[in-house]
């Protein structure tokens, strides 16, 4: 068990992708003169807001060892959740009782959900000793399946000004998606550097048995990071439709890559036990920078999926090199 | 142990199958399937969904199949449908030549197939009944060019860059638009159909082209996001957004002069009339037109009175 949740080692490799980030950035910068303005920043920042939400989430989940498939189909339930619960509330007419929600309500009671289909994930994880790829995986297929039963496989629009502040407003000039994510950021890296929990999430991640024996109650840290994970992707699935003001059925589809794409660029190791959240920060702010420089630059889009799957597989050979030097 | 766990699967998989089995030949009436290339989009839950619930109206058991936009998935339903003993299937394309081979095995084991909104690239459907997205997204260049008088700089959001549809779109716009020096397309970005994708990509773009006029959409979700990418921007009103598809959304931001125009799809219409062919051939009817070609209709601020969403009123 590590005393130090973060090593030297770890701190050159959140460097990397910090480096990768700043020479990205100065390509950029050069190619086009619309990459470095503080509009396009914000733009970029509200635009990896979601990924960073998800991506925190998959890091405290990868640095237990484990991972989760199912964030983006659960990004799209507790979307369509909110979105029903603000326009139609819950009816029970058998009881004939009728729930109203307001927004704040709406996105707690989303949230918790979340947080209990990640609960579920941990629980079939931790009990019956399924592999976190497949129990997660099965999630992503019944999530889906209920957003559709659920929206009937239309989007739920139209959902008032009020909520459209969650994904369309700001706070002194920065957007709210920014804030949130910012937030979620510095609770998980509190977690991860100042807690108990933080310390046990490394400690399962480098050596399981070794945790265990050494008197960590390794179930109940996964069901946690299973729990935070997904309730982070609902967050995610809340700021997603109010920005569009309209919760899609489909949205999420291969988020879980994106997420997943960020804690691998950002140097967390997928065996476990090593890595950051800021660098999970860092790696998401690389793939949004990517995807709007493409954009700007107009790019072919057949190209840019290239380019894209080029960057991860250079990020992590580059981790990979470092980690032999060691 | 482990047997034994697997003796009690193979049971409950067994009494599983049973059970459906019981229900779907409960009553003697014959059967309809209904095979989609998506249940993903909103447009083709429609689409689905009317045509089961007009052969359920002619009588027939109907039962859905979602490709999930895969050949591979398509053929083991057609096979799936094939052995399962149904009368008729209304298809719905995953691809224009990938679904070719899965119609000849529908055909060869005598089930008649009606194909809806796409094209299948043979003469082995029964009959087709399409959407004619070419001539749609012509109609719209011709409306985008009088909108913006014959010049200005507009940007392209293509669907996903792998469908027959995405294309057909793109090249009917472009027979008309490219015609007029004036035009300049400042930028073609793909948004895969999708209301978020959309409303990124274009605000990306509207940071390295703030000065354009127009916007042209393969579909409604990516203009409805394209829109919203205009109003954080604060350029509604300025850019003249167009889409296709004929969606509840992109219908009602018509009405209120939000989005310019788009292209008015007939999934009710297709839907009901390979219903009602099926029903036909069932009760013994063999000459059918080989393609019906359903028009897309332009919707405009001016004739919008006239529409709902996904049809006429």
């Amino acid at each position: 068990m590590t005393a130090m949740p973060i090593s030297y080692n770890q701190h050159i490799r959140r460097f990397q992708s910090l480096i990768a980030l700043l020479v990205l950035c100065i390509v950029l910068s050069v190619l086009t003169d619309k990459f470095f303005t503080a509009a396009n920043g914000l733009n970029v920042l509200k635009q990896v807001a979601v990924n960073i939400c998800i991506a925190t989430g998959m890091t405290l989940i990868v640095l237990t060892g484990g991972i989760d498939l199912s964030v983006g189909s659960v990004l799209a339930l507790c979307g369509a959740f909110t979105a029903g619960l603000l326009q139609n509330g819950i009816a029970i007419p058998s009881a004939d009782l009728f729930i109203g929600f307001t927004i704040l309500g709406a996105v707690l009671v989303s949230v918790i959900a979340g947080a209990l289909l990640g609960l579920f994930n941990g629980f079939v994880i931790t009990s019956f000793k399924v592999p976190p790829f497949v129990a997660t995986l099965a999630m992503l297929t019944i999530a889906r399946g209920f957003t559709m039963l659920y929206t009937g496989g239309h989007p739920i629009s139209n959902l008032g000004s009020g909520f459209a502040f969650i994904g369309t407003g700001s706070i002194i000039g920065i957007p709210v998606p920014v804030w949130i994510a910012t937030a979620v950021v510095l609770l998980a890296v509190f977690i991860t550097q100042k807690t108990r929990l933080g310390r046990y999430i490394y400690a399962i991640g480098g050596n399981e048995i070794a945790a265990k024996l050494s008197g960590i109650r390794i179930n109940r840290v996964k069901l946690m990071v299973y729990s935070i994970g997904a309730a982070l992707a609902a967050l995610g699935g809340v700021i997603v439709t109010s920005r569009l003001d309209s919760a899609q059925p489909n949205a999420g589809i291969s988020y879980e890559l994106d997420a997943i794409a960020a804690v691998v660029i950002g140097g967390t190791s997928l065996t476990g036990g090593k890595g950051s959240v800021w660098g999970t920060v860092i790696g998401a702010i690389i793939i949004g920078v990517l995807n709007n420089g493409l954009v700007l630059l107009n790019v072919s889009p057949f190209w840019q999926q290239v380019v894209k799957g080029g960057v991860i597989l250079l990020a992590v050979v580059i981790d990979k090199i470092g980690e032999k030097k060691e | 142990m482990r047997i034994k766990r697997s003796y009690w699967l193979a049971l409950f998989c067994l009494l599983f199958f049973c059970h459906c089995k019981n229900k779907g030949t409960k009553h003697g009436s014959k059967k309809i399937a209904v095979v989609v290339s998506t249940l993903n989009n909103p447009w083709f839950v429609f689409l689905a969904e009317t045509a089961a619930a007009k052969a359920k109206t002619l009588g027939y058991d109907a039962k859905i199949f979602d490709s999930q936009n895969n050949t591979a998935l398509e053929s083991d339903h057609f096979e799936n449908i094939i052995v399962a003993g149904f009368d008729a299937i209304l298809f719905n394309s995953t691809d224009a030549n990938g679904s070719v081979a899965n119609v000849l095995k529908a055909k060869t084991a005598g089930l008649p197939v009606f194909c809806m909104d796409r094209e299948v690239n043979s003469n082995d459907p029964t009959s087709q009944i399409l959407s004619d997205s070419y001539s749609g997204a012509v109609a719209i260049g011709k409306y985008f060019t009088q909108q913006l008088h014959k010049k200005g700089n507009y940007v392209e959001l293509l669907g996903l860059v792998g469908d027959n549809n995405t294309w057909a779109r793109s090249k009917g716009f472009h027979s008309v638009v490219d015609n007029y020096p004036g035009f300049k397309m400042v930028a073609q970005q793909s948004a895969d159909f999708d209301r978020n994708k959309g409303l990124e990509v274009m605000e990306s773009i509207l940071q390295a082209h703030p000065d354009i006029d127009g916007v042209f959409c393969g579909n409604d979700a990516m203009a409805m996001g394209a829109y919203q990418a205009l109003v954080s921007s604060g350029k509604a009103g300025k850019v003249k957004v167009f889409g296709f598809d004929g969606a509840e959304d992109v219908i009602t931001s018509i009405s209120e002069n939000k989005v310019a125009a788009t292209g008015m799809q007939f999934p009710k219409v297709m839907a009901e009339t390979a219903a009602e062919f099926a029903d036909a051939y069932i009760k013994g009817k063999r000459d059918f037109p080989k393609k019906i070609p359903v028009a897309v209709e332009l919707v405009t601020a001016k004739n919008i009175g006239d529409y709902i969403a996904y049809g006429k009123k």
